[in-house]
């Protein structure tokens, strides 16, 4: 319960808060003063004020409203500022959640707004980018060729017949024809160029996290995964890099512009917070955060 | 779907394999023959050696191959708090999150618990229902107009707990008409543009597919007869329609209406879509009509459109699995498997036997083949797909990371025990225990697009899954021999000779049977294979209709008893520390079969069942987990299985 206190406390030193409270209390001197013609006391309807009305209604109902709807709507609107007026003037804003959260809405919109206005130019892009630069770097990648053994054909000769194969093919070289190698059917025997991900969703994890390992231009091995073990050879290793701007502009600049709107907030609202002394009550012992 | 590719380079090639493996023999290198594949040494020459180690041969096999290397995986049914009910149930993630833990990232679910996947899925349709999609979000966020109806006010007030009370007002119809997010209105229209802008954002073609969708629910009586609709389309396509719903005036509980709907959105824009039905086993025998359907008898424009639209039939999911029942196919003695049986959807009224026929997939395609006779047009010719159905934004269906179907069933010592629906007057009850962790679709497509796996799915090159990630290869024609099973890419040899799951076979050469090459690999992180199985269905001259499953390949030396049966490959799981170990089974499967009972004048349907070995289910990761105990009953272990879409044999 403190914590609502505290918040609301917060509330009335917002300076949206200050705002209202200002109005209301000139509104409130005006009365008092009891000068009718006071600027607050005025109720205007401008014309077009009015047209909108016209337009509004016809939009819904396919025709002009007549003189006796116009007034309806009128009366309405004059209504609705009343009531406003009255309720604000009463505070009752302060205490309704919905009303504090729209206000709140409504004042980061208009603070965010602020950061938009420019579009960034490349210059300012390209700092951007090399100071983020790990959000952007590619996966790395390798292309290799594999021929496999499996455990259920094998049994305990499995290892030693992976090393005997590693001979094998490390004599015939990297141009060694494997295609009738090997176990499995179904396993992919070469993969182009490929991230880990990609390798994983064949290979499992296991042996996608081995493979980058493994070295270049060389047969080698073996690997293990769990459909056995695996002789490799790494035709080409590509390590991840960071794109040029062109190649990745309008992903930048999405994330350059969340980034912006986010900083721009936290600056105002740091900067607003430094205009507050916040007092925050401890709680007490039966309200413990965070207990079930 | 005949890839010219494939057939240049099947078997000139695929004959000297052999060979080339005999050569390396020779090389001059102690060694023994169980390098090569099996059987074919093959006559040792010199010739043969230096071939072996010719340089000549294209680096890449894949060049020139234009057919999918390796199946897509993906969950084509997924609702998030833009969902009436899981918004109702206290989901919080919206479509972005949903395709952001699809692709792989961490996020907070619901229950504020961190989640990941064990790997990226390839593709992700997010499925919100159409009725009121969007309501929750916007009322949980205080939207000004939500908030200025009374109702409405009373409803953000209680918060969470007015969900339920939310829920009967819309099913009993006293949701407040100013309230109600229908097609035309502002709010809806806002929903249906998030959920095509999230789609957007993260469909990177090539990496990860977002699929533009949503489900659209008819539940009269509480007979489930939903359909997820899929867009082929970008937004600038979809954004010029709002969903089908159900609630008059602006929808209907008419499926038929539904494919005017889908007629309509292709004619207007040029795209397309395709539909996917689930649940039959909810639907009280009306998922799959043999004799009329919505007060009309069947006929051959029912048949059309129906077989148009609706190219998938999702085989199993979160809410039971629908492949067939015990009491349709009693001498299947897989049939008996995390079946829900006993009631419709809400569980209002109670299942009958008589029902059955109506539900499941394998009858349905059965009763396909009798109005393909009666119509002259097959409505019920559809591939099998699966999906999670999952209400928490997460497509999360590993039996080890199991995050449940709905927001209060992720991960808690509680949901073990919990109670998932009860009707107190027809006494049907579901406990939280009986819900699946399943399932996936996967695709053969070549490229990770939305075009390309569209078109897979609209030609059924695809395949349900319970969860697990094995690849199944399936191909039909009148020339498989032995041979093919020992090729090195049975895909190139399939594609060559035959069509793959999805296709047609007709005109019997005279005195041909149909062959088929199948292959599976086990899930690279998953268990190994038991079998594979080829269910076949029939007509007779007489017009009744038959099936029959075939053990085709299996692990291990077991041999079929007196009974044609295949002994149980037994179980490794241990149940309290849920675990088990891959020293039962195989890893990778392959044969080529011949149907040994064909009459060329009858028309059937095969489709691949594929088993693996029994592991743990999501419960026993739940009680060794939170160390509590199951309530009498609980299955602790399950086989994951794949089902196949359909190769059909038309005598015309």
């Amino acid at each position: 319960m403190n914590a609502i206190v505290s918040i609301a406390r917060r509330i009335a030193r917002e300076p949206v808060a200050h705002f209202l409270c200002l109005g209301a209390l000139l509104f409130a001197f005006a009365e008092l003063k009891g000068a009718g013609e006071a600027a607050s006391s005025v109720i205007s309807v401008p014309a077009g004020q009015i047209d909108s009305f016209v337009s509004g209604f016809s939009r819904t109902w396919q025709r002009p409203p007549t003189e006796l709807e116009l007034k309806a709507l009128i009366d309405e609107h004059i209504r609705e500022e009343i009531a406003s007026r009255e309720a604000i003037a009463m505070g009752l804003d302060r205490e309704d959640t919905v009303v504090r959260r729209r206000l709140r809405q409504k004042f980061e919109f208009l603070i965010e707004d602020t950061g938009e206005a420019v579009a960034p130019t490349d210059e300012q892009l390209e700092a951007w980018l090399d100071a983020n630069a790990a959000k952007f770097e590619t996966d790395p990648q390798v292309a290799f060729r594999q021929v496999h053994l499996g455990a259920e054909r094998r049994g305990e000769a499995l290892r030693s017949d992976a090393l005997e194969l590693l001979q094998l093919l490390t004599a015939a070289g990297p141009a060694a024809d494997i295609e009738a190698l090997g176990d499995s059917r179904m396993l992919p025997q070469s993969l182009p160029l490929s991230q880990r991900s990609d390798i994983a969703s064949a290979f499992g994890n296991l042996f996608a996290a081995e493979i980058f390992d493994a070295p270049v231009g060389a047969w080698s091995g073996p690997i293990s995964s769990d459909f056995g073990l695996h002789i490799v050879f790494v035709a080409e290793r590509r390590p991840g890099r960071v794109p040029e701007l062109p190649e990745i502009r309008e992903l930048v600049l999405r994330e350059f512009v969340a980034d912006r709107r986010r900083r721009t907030l936290d600056g105002a609202y740091v900067e607003l917070l430094s205009r507050y002394r916040i007092v925050i009550e401890k709680p007490a012992p039966q309200a413990e955060v965070g207990a079930r | 779907m005949i890839h010219p590719a494939a057939l240049d380079r099947s078997d000139s090639k695929g004959g000297n394999r052999m060979a080339m493996a005999g050569a390396l023999l020779t090389a001059g290198l102690a060694l023994s023959s169980s390098w090569v594949l099996a059987h074919d040494a093959g006559e040792v020459t010199k010739e043969k050696a230096e071939k072996a180690f010719s340089t000549k041969a294209p680096y890449s096999p894949y060049a020139g191959r234009n057919y999918p290397m390796r199946p897509l995986f993906g969950d084509t049914h997924l609702h998030t708090a833009f969902s009436m009910d899981a918004g109702a149930f206290g989901a919080r993630l919206n479509p972005r999150d949903a395709y952001r833990f699809a692709r792989g990232e961490e996020v907070t679910a619901s229950s504020g618990q961190p989640v990941k996947l064990s790997r990226p899925l390839d593709f992700l349709v997010v499925a919100d229902h159409s009725d009121n999609m969007g309501f929750f979000p916007d009322l949980f966020a205080g939207k000004p107009e939500l908030l200025a109806d009374p109702t409405g006010r009373k409803w953000y007030d209680k918060g969470s707990e007015a969900a339920i009370e939310i829920i009967v007002a819309f099913s009993q119809g006293t949701f407040p008409k100013d309230l109600m997010y229908f097609p035309g209105t502002r709010a809806y229209r806002g929903a249906w543009q998030e959920t095509i802008a999230a789609a957007e954002a993260y469909n990177a073609p090539g990496r990860f597919t977002a699929f533009i969708g949503y489900e659209w629910t008819s539940n009269t009586g509480g007979n489930n007869l939903h359909r997820n609709v899929i867009f082929r389309d970008a937004g600038d396509k979809a954004i010029q329609v709002e969903p089908f719903t159900v609630l008059p005036p602006y929808g209907s509980d008419n499926p038929v209406e539904l494919w005017k709907w889908m007629d309509a959105y292709e004619k207007k824009t040029g795209g397309s879509v395709l539909a996917i039905p689930h649940n039959g086993n909810l639907s009280n025998g009306r998922m799959f009509p043999m004799v009329e359907a919505f007060g009309k008898k069947l006929d051959r424009d029912y048949a059309t459109a129906r077989a148009k639209w609706e190219r998938l039939y999702e085989a199993t999911q979160t809410k039971g699995d629908g492949e067939t029942h015990p009491f349709l196919s009693p001498n299947d003695e897989f049939a008996d498997f995390e079946r829900w049986d006993k009631g419709n959807l809400d569980g209002s009224v109670a299942k009958e036997k008589a029902m059955l026929e109506f539900e499941y997939a394998r009858s349905g395609l059965k009763t396909g083949l009798k109005l393909q006779q009666l119509l002259g047009v097959n409505p019920y010719k559809f591939g099998l797909a699966a999906g999670s159905d999952a209400h928490t934004g997460l497509a999360a269906m590993e039996e080890e990371n199991f995050f449940g179907k709905i927001t209060p069933a992720e991960p808690s010592a509680e949901r073990l025990t919990e109670t998932f629906m009860a009707n107190a007057k027809t006494g049907v009850k579901i406990m939280d225990w009986e819900v699946l962790a399943s399932g996936y679709t996967a695709v053969w497509a070549a490229e990770n697009t939305r075009e390309s796996i569209w078109d897979a799915m609209h030609r059924r090159e695809t395949y349900g899954t319970t969860g697990s990630r094995m690849a199944v290869r399936f191909f039909g024609g009148w020339e498989f021999d032995k041979a093919d099973a020992r090729t090195r890419s049975p895909a190139a040899t399939g594609y060559g000779k035959g069509v793959p799951m999805g296709g047609d076979l007709s005109k019997a050469p005279a005195g041909k049977a149909p062959t088929f090459l199948v292959a599976a690999l086990k899930d690279p992180i998953g268990a190994n294979l038991d079998r594979i199985q080829i269910v076949k269905g029939w007509m007779d001259a007489k017009g009744d209709l038959h099936e029959k499953v075939y053990d085709v390949a299996w692990s291990g030396d077991r041999k079929p008893g007196a009974d044609g049966k295949l002994a149980s490959v037994g179980s490794t799981v241990d149940v309290a520390n849920a675990t088990w170990t891959n020293t039962i089974g195989a890893p990778e499967l392959i044969e080529v079969w011949t149907d040994p009972s064909f009459d060329a004048t009858q028309s059937a349907f095969y489709y691949v069942r594929v088993i693996e070995i029994p592991t743990p289910r999501w419960t026993a990761y739940d009680a060794k987990r939170f160390g509590n105990k199951p309530l009498p009953g609980t299955r602790m272990t399950m086989t994951e299985r794949a089902y196949t879409s359909p190769i059909w044999y038309n005598p015309q």
